[in-house]
C-alpha cells in the first residue's frame, strides 16, 4: 500500500509537469461524458420510466456507475492499459525491481484526465438526490459507498482479465472490451430490466447486480432481490472477492509469461 | 482519363485486398458487436415496455442496422496517423499523386471491405437472436435499394470527414485528442448512442440533416420506411451536397497544410 501511495505521488508529479494539457484532457472528459449523460436525458424524456424505474432513480444507477467507472480509469490505468506493456516489453522492468508485481503494476500509471468523468457522474448522482428528495440517513451514505466500491474492485477485477488474456494473445484485446466497456455500458441501467441470459452474466459472472444494484436498490427504497437485510450488506464484497480471484489468475499468467524481448 | 486514375483505383485495389487479411480483427470486433447489439436491443424493448409495437420494432431494427455497419463509424487510420507522428510521412509525399485524392481511395477501399466483412456474420446472426430482439426486414425492395444505395453514399462520406481530421493532425502531430472527439461526434450524432429517431419531435429537423446523420441515420431510416419519391430525392441531395461540401474542405485543408507540413523526426 506504501509503495502504492509513492508511486501514485511520483506519477502526480510527473502529470503536474504538463498543466495545459491535462486540463484540455480533464475538459474533453468532462464534454464526453457530459455527452453519454444528455444520451441518458433524451432516453428519459422520451420514455419518463424503465420498468420499475423512474427517471431521476434511473440516473442514480448512472452516476454511481460513472463515477465508479472513471475512478477506476484513474487509479486502475496501470491495470487498464497492461496489454500494453506486454507487448512493448515494459513488463520486463517491472519483474525485474524487487516489489510485489501487482502494486507496481498499479502503481505504474495514474490517469487524472478521468476527474472529468467522475465530476459528471457525481453531478447526475447529486442532481438525483436533489429530485427524489432522498433523506440520507447513515446507513443509505454507507450503503452507497459501498456499491462505489464494490463496483471499483469488479471493474479492477474485469480489466484484469484483460490483462491475464494479453499474456496468452498479443491481439484479442478488442474482443475483452466486452467485459469492461460492455459491462459499463449495460449495467448502468439496474439489472432487471434486462431478460433472464443478461441477468444471470450479470449477477453471478460479472456480478454487477449484487455489489453495485442491489445496495443502490435499497438505498431508492425499492429492493431489487427479496433478500436479507445483512445479505445486502455483505453483497457488494462480490466486488473484491471477484477482483482477488482475478488477481490469482492473473499471477498464473503471469507464469505463462514469454517476453517479447527488447 | 483513365491512365490518370490508375494509380488510386490500384491503390483502392491493393488496400481492399490487404483488409481482407484483417480476420482476426473482424471476428472480434464481431463480438463486440453482436454483444451491445443484443444489450441494446434488450434494452429498448424494456424502455418501450410494449407500448408501442412498432416503434418498438423499428427502434430494436434501428441499433442492429448500426451495430451491423459500426465499422463504418470506425474512423481510426492508424497507419497514416503513425506516419505524421514518426515523420515517415515524408515518404508519402515522394509519390508523384494527388495526396488527397489517393488517400480517400485507400480509405473507401479498407471501409468498403471492412464494413463487408462485418456486416455478412451480423446477418447471419440474425437467424439465431430471439424472435422479440430480431431486427425487421426492410419496408419493402424499394426501400432495400435506397438503403443500400444511401449507405455506399455514407461511406464515402465518413472518409471526408476522416480527411478532415487528418488535416488537423497534419498540424498538431497528435491525433488523440483530435481522434477522440471526432469519433465522440460521429457516435453520437450518427445515431449510435442513442438512435436519433428518440431524440424529441422539434430536434428531428435539425437533427437528421447534419452532416453525421448522413452515415447511418439516413440510411437506416430508408431502410425502415421506403420513401416516397419527393422526399428520397431530397435525402439523395442532402446526402450529396454535404460529401461535395466536406470533400472539398478536404481538399483545401490537404493542400494548406501539405504546403508547408511539419516532418517529425530526423
Amino acid at each position: 500500500m506504501r509503495y502504492i501511495y509513492h508511486a501514485m505521488k511520483l506519477n502526480l508529479k510527473s502529470i503536474a509537469q504538463y498543466r495545459a494539457s491535462f486540463l484540455m484532457q480533464n475538459i474533453a472528459q468532462f464534454v464526453m461524458v457530459g455527452g453519454e449523460f444528455l444520451a441518458v436525458v433524451v432516453l428519459m424524456t422520451r420514455f419518463t420510466a424503465l420498468g420499475q424505474w423512474r427517471a431521476e432513480e434511473i440516473m442514480f444507477f448512472w452516476g454511481v456507475m460513472q463515477l465508479t467507472f472513471a475512478l477506476c480509469e484513474c487509479l486502475g490505468r496501470g491495470i487498464s492499459t497492461f496489454a500494453g506493456y506486454v507487448g512493448s516489453g515494459d513488463f520486463d522492468t517491472i519483474l525485474l525491481r524487487p516489489r510485489p508485481l501487482m502494486q507496481q503494476v498499479i502503481g505504474h500509471r495514474l490517469d487524472p484526465r478521468r476527474l472529468g468523468g467522475m465530476i459528471v457522474g457525481g453531478g447526475a448522482i447529486a442532481l438525483s438526490c436533489v429530485r427524489l428528495g432522498i433523506t440520507w440517513t447513515a446507513d443509505k451514505l454507507v450503503l452507497t459507498l459501498l456499491a462505489a466500491a464494490g463496483g471499483f474492485f469488479l471493474i479492477l477485477g474485469l480489466f484484469l482479465i484483460e490483462a491475464t488474456v494479453s499474456f496468452f494473445s498479443v491481439r484479442s484485446i478488442e474482443m475483452v472490451n466486452v467485459l469492461t466497456y460492455g459491462g459499463r455500458s449495460t449495467c448502468q441501467y439496474p439489472v432487471d430490466v434486462y431478460p433472464r441470459p443478461l441477468r444471470i452474466l450479470f449477477t453471478w459472472v460479472a456480478p454487477f447486480a449484487l455489489s453495485m444494484h442491489l445496495p443502490i436498490s435499497h438505498v431508492l427504497g425499492k429492493p431489487l432481490f427479496d433478500v436479507p437485510m445483512a445479505v445486502v450488506w455483505l453483497a457488494p464484497l462480490a466486488g473484491p472477492l471477484f477482483f482477488l480471484l482475478m488477481t490469482r489468475v492473473w499471477y498464473i499468467g503471469v507464469k505463462h509469461y514469454r517476453s517479447t524481448g527488447t | 482519363m483513365r491512365n490518370k486514375l490508375r494509380p488510386y483505383l490500384t491503390a483502392f485495389r491493393v488496400r481492399a485486398l490487404l483488409e481482407t487479411q484483417y480476420r482476426g480483427a473482424a471476428l472480434g470486433g464481431l463480438i463486440t458487436q453482436a454483444f451491445f447489439g443484443l444489450v441494446y436491443a434488450y434494452l429498448y424493448t424494456a424502455f418501450f415496455n410494449g407500448s408501442d409495437p412498432a416503434a418498438q420494432k423499428a427502434t430494436v431494427t434501428y441499433v442492429w442496422l448500426q451495430q451491423m455497419f459500426f465499422r463504418a463509424l470506425f474512423m481510426s487510420d492508424g497507419e497514416m496517423n503513425n506516419q505524421i507522428m514518426t515523420g515517415s510521412l515524408a515518404y508519402v509525399l515522394c509519390r508523384p499523386v494527388d495526396q488527397h485524392l489517393y488517400w480517400i481511395s485507400r480509405n473507401l477501399a479498407a471501409q468498403f471491405v471492412g464494413v463487408a466483412m462485418r456486416a455478412a456474420p451480423m446477418l447471419l446472426l440474425q437467424l439465431v437472436v430471439p424472435q422479440e430482439v430480431r431486427m425487421a426486414l426492410p419496408a419493402s425492395p424499394l426501400a432495400f435499394a435506397q438503403f443500400a444505395l444511401s449507405l455506399l453514399l455514407g461511406v464515402f462520406c465518413v472518409s471526408q470527414i476522416h480527411a478532415i481530421g487528418l488535416a488537423f493532425t497534419m498540424k498538431t502531430l497528435d491525433h488523440r485528442g483530435l481522434s477522440s472527439m471526432l469519433s465522440l461526434l460521429l457516435m453520437t450524432f450518427s445515431g449510435n448512442v442513442v438512435p436519433l429517431t428518440l431524440f424529441p419531435e422539434g430536434l428531428q429537423r435539425l437533427i437528421r440533416y447534419q452532416p453525421f446523420a448522413q452515415v447511418l441515420d439516413a440510411p437506416i431510416r430508408m431502410y425502415q420506411s421506403g420513401q416516397p419519391m419527393d422526399e428520397w430525392l431530397l435525402n439523395l441531395a442532402v446526402q450529396l451536397c454535404w460529401i461535395a461540401a466536406l470533400w472539398a474542405l478536404g481538399r483545401w485543408l490537404w493542400a494548406r497544410q501539405l504546403r508547408h507540413v511539419t516532418i517529425q523526426g530526423g
